[in-house]
């Protein structure tokens, strides 16, 4: 996994790219949750994830549960379709 | 299910039991799909069921600390139609009664692998694991 953030008025928008599975869960955790601990508004976007499992998931979950825990914006963006299939199981689960 | 007549067909690989060897479990798993000609949605569904299953053996039955020779065996059948995936480990017995998601209404990170794999999967089996093998794990999938 590869990633880059960029800053578009005042929002860090972190693209991930590559498969996130839990050999590089914590590099993706490492990446957003400090953001959000900082009060920035962050977009994640998916659109060069080809692959995603339930460590990914998590730490999507943990990034929107500190956002509403600090009131700030979580996104999202541009959601590629391995990761939305992904998603959609989990969204049963949650 | 579907309506391709898939043929027989048996492989197995071993895995060093660590986080890097999930990437190589899901090319394996994908290569024998491929030569099963298994449709791509229910491929990409399968490969992350067995991830999720190695990822268990390495997060659960060995807590994440197996010693670097330490192996796993992920096997794929297919006969008569029916997929056939076995996983051997010599980790922590698991105790079937514990491997469980979360409650629906416990948000939380985790266990979120389990439910995946119950979703995808017919059937989620433990066996007694025969020597030198102390778990064997089962999952079956009607193609």
């Amino acid at each position: 996994m590869t990633y880059k953030v960029e800053v578009i008025n005042n929002i860090s928008i972190v693209h991930l790219n590559g498969e996130i599975d839990m050999d590089v869960a914590d590099k993706a955790r490492q990446t957003i949750l400090p953001l959000i601990e900082n009060g920035k508004s962050v977009q994640i976007n998916l659109s060069k994830v080809d692959y995603m499992d339930s460590s990914g998931i998590s730490v999507l979950i943990e990034g929107k549960q500190l956002a509403e825990k600090k009131s700030t914006k979580f996104e999202l963006v541009e959601v590629s379709k391995p990761v939305e299939k992904v998603l959609s199981m989990a969204r049963k689960f949650l | 299910m579907s309506e391709i007549a898939h043929q027989d067909h048996t492989e197995k690989k071993a895995f060093l039991v660590n986080t890097s060897s999930l990437k190589e479990v899901r090319i394996f798993c994908r290569e024998v799909f491929e030569k099963l000609h298994i449709q791509e949605d229910l491929k990409d569904e399968l490969v992350l069921a067995i991830a999720e299953a190695a990822q268990n053996i390495v997060k659960h039955a060995f807590k994440n600390s197996a010693s670097p020779t330490e192996l796993m065996v992920v096997q794929i059948s297919c006969e008569n139609n029916k997929l056939q995936i076995a996983f051997y480990d010599r980790g922590t017995p698991v105790d079937p009664k514990k491997v469980k998601h979360r409650e629906i209404d416990n948000i939380k990170p985790g266990g979120l692998g389990t439910f995946f794999i119950q979703e995808i999967m017919d059937a989620v089996e433990f066996k007694d694991g025969k020597k030198p093998w102390i778990n064997h794990l089962v999952l079956t999938k009607q193609l």
